[in-house]
């Protein structure tokens, strides 16, 4: 089984932001928000010496990601693969894994009320054609593929470049996409954009964006249960009744 | 099995001789799209150019149920390779903009007020043809003056050429290339043209002076740098500000502004001087060598420290780093390069110093264009101007292009009268209020036009001061002129043609030039009926089949881009006057000029202000794209860049909207305040196309601030008319204040 990653190669990527275009226009991506975010470092230093740098930010489709168990209806789930999936058609848009993400990459899309990111275009994978990102790439910083195979750049980069995974003290949830350049870049980009710790899910939490829809739910349910079998029996009479 | 694969494949085995092809019905192949994908069903396939910007990229337009649904790179485009840039991947948001031009109008209120009526195309044509048949009576045909843009522009212009007018000018020269073209020109018998040929990905060395490139998005240049980059080419930045490029720089010289003609020639004192220049090179191919050896003698790197601010020391580094690169040293000639009003001896100095480190026709230098031969039309004889241009191109601007023009030129000659009068103006596609300087005197000189006709395809704020307004198809719903690139590795044809049926009420740029000359009776220029009939013609001495081209396309052939590859059909090395590369240029002599570059000092801000420069944001291409849904939402307004010392001594201490104020008391937009380390102290930086003053431009309207705008004077270059836009100052004033 393949295990995919990324790698973004920091001396080549200008911040262009092709990828991040890409990506929402090839899955409708509401404006305004993104499943791919390009970012500058902002520049540090004082002049003339100088630093500065871009972060290529999405799903990190984690070893270990922290956004599967807090998701009530299994919706959000890891394939085989690696790559972190949303269940459209089980997620119920409560945005436990959203806070979960120490990566702020998922987001809600205000469209469907669900949540949405990065699949590494799974279906685009799945039909032989890179993602959308690395496909347009304008510098071709941007690298797809199967660590599990010697002849990938991918494999070269990580196991014998030892490009660097964005973690730090507060997080380190195994990420997969990983990050070449120089080790100056590469610190700056961790120390701006590092993973922020996890939110922990409170009691209220459950109670009011889960208990409470669902329950709700269920009220009214009845009610329209009601109603329809009132309407019903309007139509049709009390036949049950005449015998 | 993937169909596009397939289609592929078979363009393949069928070649580019173009075996026979009678089965294939037409440009557009159906592709099954995969299941479920985006729930469309079937998507069409249709190559095309890109016109996010004027690179013209290759495109590939996913269609379905007669929708654009995606835009995507075309991986047979020989250039781009199935990549492309933010706005190319945002075409569609331009496809669906609801702001944009839907159908023909004629103005009701005073100019600029944006007060039109709907009209139907013949109402307008005919009201377009009558009002120019009038002028033709009255002034003759040389009063209608033509601001085109860009390759689109193409069929206008044989329009306007058979109409009779010699006046037609874009911006690309004298507020963009021209130094660049007549310098390098100058020197080696040709310019640079567009794609420019500089193989960033073979050099060991690239030198930008003030190109941002990363910044300025060209894909296929931006792919060449970071894969230069990224094969060990060392990487010399000179500009004020820390650029995108500065910051993957090994040095990084931010340059006191307007003096890079002086670093220039201390390089040229150092590469001289240790004897770190091409001997051999320039010993077979230059002349006038040992006038420039004594001429840059005394411009030494101690020399140039105190004009420059760079040390003398990092000047003789870098320039020992460019002797033992060559000749792979890629030293970018620049693209907007009108700074100072002596831009074209600037460009002289960077082409001499091309010269110097042998990377002219050199692999990793600056490569040679591999022209390809279309065909032609028979057309009649375009009418000869008696009274001549009135841009003062080759006139008062001895070695300006008579293709490209002068637009300031034209303005001018409408203000003044002089050399006589212009009375009307057409403007296809060219923003003449935000890309032309001096935006007052333009307003003022449109006030005393009789008619102005506007082709566009967004309500730009120019055209609310059109009689006429002409609403264009975008490039995904229209015909264009097939690109014909010599400039490339390996020269190519590609084409622009419609994905989709234009929207609204708006016609492709061909259809109004051939209905324009068929009411003005010039027919004969226009010996063809429909745009795949014209495209037969251009690629038939190619061999190629238009519509193998048309599923690809873009087809390539054999370059011979370096000097070693060239066959006597390609012409003489250096077409210049001697046959050689001149260091030193008769020329210039001839017509008085410095023969050689010389280092002219430029004015500094006065205490209190700052030098307005600007540049680009990978987001966006000059005025064009700001209102595109998918890029205001990345980038909505621009910034101004200010130095964190600068901006502690002026009382700020944080981020804030602020209004800029030139010399002349002329002031900006309010527009955010970055305060940064990433710039000199005595600049402030913007990129350039915001502060849009179209209210019909419904998300980009008043978002951010316009550098034009500022640009109330300008320093023109006497070579060839350039205008030199960053001799601007301006204070720095708190919102409301």
């Amino acid at each position: 089984m393949a295990r995919y990653a990324m790698v973004i190669d920091l001396a080549k990527c200008v911040g262009c932001q092709a990828c991040s275009v890409a990506c929402s226009e090839e899955w409708e991506v509401p404006i305004g928000q993104a499943r791919t975010h390009v970012r500058n470092t902002g520049i540090v230093g004082k002049f003339p010496h100088l630093t500065s740098t871009f972060h290529v930010a999405q799903c990190n489709h984690c070893d270990h990601p922290p956004c599967v168990l807090p998701c009530p209806t299994g919706a959000t789930y890891q394939a085989d693969n690696g790559i972190v999936k949303v269940n459209q058609s089980l997620c119920i848009g409560c945005g436990f894994c959203v806070e979960a993400c120490p990566y702020d990459a998922r987001y809600m899309n205000p469209r469907t009320n669900k949540v949405d990111k990065c699949d590494f275009c799974s279906a685009r994978v799945e039909r032989g054609d890179q993602p959308a990102c690395v496909n347009t790439c304008t510098a071709h910083a941007k690298f797809f593929g199967d660590l599990e195979d010697p002849q990938n750049y991918v494999f070269t980069a990580v196991y014998e470049k030892h490009a660097r995974r964005m973690e730090n003290s507060l997080a380190a949830p195994g990420p997969n996409v990983y990050y070449l350049g120089k080790p100056e870049h590469v610190d700056l980009v961790l120390a701006t954009f590092g993973p922020r710790a996890p939110k922990l899910l409170r009691p209220g939490d459950v109670w009011k964006r889960l208990v409470k829809p669902f329950v709700l739910a269920a009220v009214g349910a009845t009610f329209v249960g009601q109603a329809i079998a009132f309407f019903y029996q309007l139509k049709t009479g009390e036949k049950d009744f005449e015998e | 099995m993937n169909k596009r694969l397939t289609r592929r494949d078979f363009v393949k085995l069928t070649g580019v001789a173009g075996a026979a092809l009678g089965a294939l019905p037409g440009a557009a192949q159906p592709a099954p799209n995969p299941p479920g994908w985006r729930g469309h069903e079937r998507v069409e396939r249709i190559a095309t150019n890109c016109e996010m910007c004027f690179w013209r990229c290759g495109a590939e337009a996913e269609v379905s149920d007669g929708k654009v649904v995606r835009i995507t790179g075309n991986p047979d485009h020989p250039l781009t390779q199935g990549r492309l840039c933010a706005r190319g991947n945002a075409g569609t948001e331009l496809l669906y903009d609801n702001d944009r031009l839907k159908y023909p109008m004629v103005r009701m209120g005073p100019r600029g007020e944006g007060k039109f009526q709907r009209v139907s195309w013949e109402q307008a044509l005919d009201l377009f043809a009558q009002r120019l048949t009038e002028l033709k009576q009255k002034y003759g045909p040389e009063s209608v003056a033509f601001f085109p843009h860009g390759v689109a522009s193409g069929f206008f212009s044989i329009f306007l050429k058979a109409y009779g007018t010699p006046n037609s000018a874009e911006p690309a020269f004298a507020q963009c290339r021209g130094p660049r073209e007549v310098g390098y020109a100058l020197t080696f018998g040709q310019g640079l043209n567009s794609p420019e040929p500089v193989d960033l990905e073979e050099a060991k060395l690239i030198v930008l002076i003030g190109s941002h490139i990363g910044e300025n998005v060209f894909t296929s240049q931006v792919t060449a740098f970071a894969e230069g980059l990224s094969r060990g080419a060392k990487l010399i930045v000179v500009d004020p500000r820390f650029s995108t490029a500065a910051a993957k720089a090994d040095y990084w010289l931010p340059i006191r502004p307007g003096t890079d003609t002086a670093l220039l020639l201390a390089w040229m004192n150092v590469l001289i001087g240790e004897g770190l220049y091409d001997r051999e090179y320039i010993e077979k191919y230059a002349s006038g060598f040992g006038e420039l050896a004594a001429h840059v003698r005394e411009f030494t790197p101690e020399w140039a420290e105190p004009i420059t601010e760079i040390s003398a020391k990092v000047i003789r580094e870098t320039a020992r780093a460019m002797g033992e690169a060559k000749p792979a040293v890629a030293l970018h000639p620049g693209r907007h390069v009108t700074w100072y009003g002596n831009d074209t001896q600037r460009a002289r100095a960077m082409a001499i110093l091309t010269a110097l480190t042998g990377s002219w026709g050199r692999k990793g230098g600056i490569f040679l264009p591999t022209p390809i031969k279309t065909g032609k039309f028979a057309l009649p004889p375009f009418p000869k101007s008696e009274r001549g241009r009135a841009d003062g191109a080759g006139t008062r601007f001895p070695l300006a292009s008579e293709e490209q023009g002068v637009t300031n030129g034209l303005i001018d000659a409408t203000l003044t009268g002089k050399p006589y009068p212009i009375k009307a103006w057409v403007v296809y596609g060219q923003n003449v209020l935000e890309s032309i300087p001096q935006q007052q005197k333009t307003l003022k000189a449109m006030e005393e036009l009789e008619f102005i006709a506007a082709v566009d395809v967004m309500p730009m704020n120019y055209t609310n001061y059109a009689d006429v307004v002409l609403p264009e198809a975008t490039y995904l719903e229209r015909f264009d002129m097939p690109a014909v690139i010599a400039s490339a590795k390996k020269p190519f044809i590609s084409v622009r043609q419609p994905a989709v049926e234009p929207m609204y009420d708006t016609k492709p740029g061909w259809w109004i030039a051939k209905q324009m000359a068929k009411r003005m009776g010039l027919d004969a220029y226009f010996p063809w009926d429909t745009p795949e009939q014209y495209l037969a013609t251009v690629v038939k001495p190619l061999g190629v089949d238009p519509a193998v081209l048309r599923v690809r396309g873009a087809v390539a052939f054999e370059g011979r881009p370096y000097i070693e590859d060239r066959l006597p059909e390609d012409g003489p090395l250096f077409p210049t006057e001697s046959g050689k590369i001149e260091l030193y240029s008769p020329m210039l002599k001839e017509l008085g000029i410095d023969p050689l570059p010389r280092f002219a000092p430029v004015e500094n801000p006065p205490v209190g202000y700052f030098r307005l420069i600007y540049g680009r944001t990978p987001v966006h291409s000059f005025t064009r794209t700001q209102n595109n849904a998918r890029l205001d939402s990345l980038v909505s307004e621009n910034e101004v860049w200010i130095n964190t010392d600068a901006a502690m001594s002026l009382g700020f201490r944080e981020a804030q909207r602020v209004v800029l104020e030139n010399s002349e008391g002329v002031k900006s937009l309010p527009v955010l305040m970055r305060i940064t380390e990433g710039i000199r102290p005595d600049c402030a930086y913007m990129v350039h196309g915001f502060g849009h003053e179209s209210p019909k431009l419904q998300r980009a309207y008043h978002r951010g601030a316009s550098d034009t705008e500022l640009m109330t004077k300008v320093q023109v270059d006497p070579i060839m008319g350039g205008t030199g836009m960053r001799v601007i100052f301006v204070r720095i004033l708190r919102e409301g204040a």
